[in-house]
């Protein structure tokens, strides 16, 4: 395995690059979904009339719908998951085989609201990694920036979020 | 919910704090809805090894609670325009994490909107910071006749 500071390199080397990905149509139940297992009970995401009397178009989904959803797609087979269970596909294919990923957080700014049949089109663009020490030893942040689109192009959200890449645990 | 009006709302005012109990079941829906298997939400063996006590509340469902947080106090009529969080320490099944949140800042934008910053907080029984956050929202307004 490499180590964190070849790993490091390589994703610098990818610093300022950026990738297109066609996340596909947005369905009602797929962010009802969401909304249920986050506990959400407002009924804007859930019925049109009640969204519409909100002065909102018809239901939407829950504001961090987009960005929290890790797949888009079937997704790999089993075998093909890293050992953490995570994908290569969520770490915007960057090179972090061999590192365990955490979410740090995000900041969004939202331009307008996703909806049943919302054709959703991302890019990523992979904006900083810096390679830092912590009391449990040396780690890497990820600063990536996506932009969310419809199929027309229109703004959908903004975010900029970090990962944590730190070496696997000694299993 | 009623809506809560811009001319009603000042720096200093508190956001109506909600408190939330994820467990397992919860846990595992949000992975599932989210297309998520990573081990450290539903393995606790596997969150052991990595010295967890338990499975993980994902990155973000911390951040679902933040924003619930603020758009129930909002009430109907509110539109979030910007929300960011960190993850600054973990939460397993059965922690009580109590939202609450301030208003920072107060203003009205040259197209009329009145605009509302807070800074947000969650935190865990004990009181430690589990995630801060902030939102701008914007308000609806009174009616020009009966503000201030």
């Amino acid at each position: 395995m490499s180590t964190l500071d070849e790993v490091y390199q390589r994703v610098r080397a990818q610093v300022g690059t950026s990738r297109h990905d066609d996340l596909g149509r947005v369905s009602a139940r797929d962010f009802q979904r969401f909304a249920v297992a986050a506990g959400e009970t407002d009924p804007v995401y859930f019925d049109d009339a009640s969204a519409r009397a909100a002065g909102l178009p018809g239901a939407v989904a829950p504001p961090l719908f987009p960005t929290s959803v890790l797949g888009w797609d079937a997704g790999p087979p089993q075998d093909a998951l890293r050992p953490d269970g995570t994908t290569d596909d969520e770490m915007a294919g960057l090179p972090l085989a061999g590192l365990r990923m955490m979410g740090a957080g995000q900041d969004i700014d939202f331009h307008a609201p996703v909806r049943d049949g919302t054709h959703i089109v991302r890019e990523t663009s992979i904006e900083d990694v810096a390679l830092k020490e912590g009391r449990s030893g040396p780690f890497l942040v990820v600063t990536l920036l996506r932009a969310y689109r419809d199929a027309s192009g229109a703004p959908l959200a903004t975010s900029r979020e970090n990962l944590i890449a730190r070496p696997e645990a000694e299993l | 919910m009623t809506t809560r009006f811009f001319e009603d709302v000042a720096p200093g005012t508190k956001l109506d704090p909600l408190t939330m109990r994820p467990g397992r079941i919860q846990l595992f829906r949000f992975s599932a809805a989210t297309w998520n298997a990573h081990r450290i939400h539903y393995d606790t063996e596997y969150a052991a090894r990595e010295g967890y006590p338990d499975v993980l509340v994902q990155s973000h469902l911390h951040g679902c609670f933040l924003v619930r947080t603020a758009l129930a106090w909002a009430g109907p009529g509110a539109r979030l325009r910007r929300f960011g969080w960190r993850n600054r320490h973990i939460a397993v099944p059965g922690d009580t994490l109590t939202c609450t949140g301030v208003v920072t800042a107060c203003q009205v934008e040259a197209s009329g909107g009145g605009i509302v910053e807070c800074e947000l907080e969650e935190r865990n029984a004990d009181g430690v910071l589990c995630a801060p956050g902030t939102a701008v929202l914007e308000l609806p307004r009174r009616p020009e006749k009966d503000r201030p």
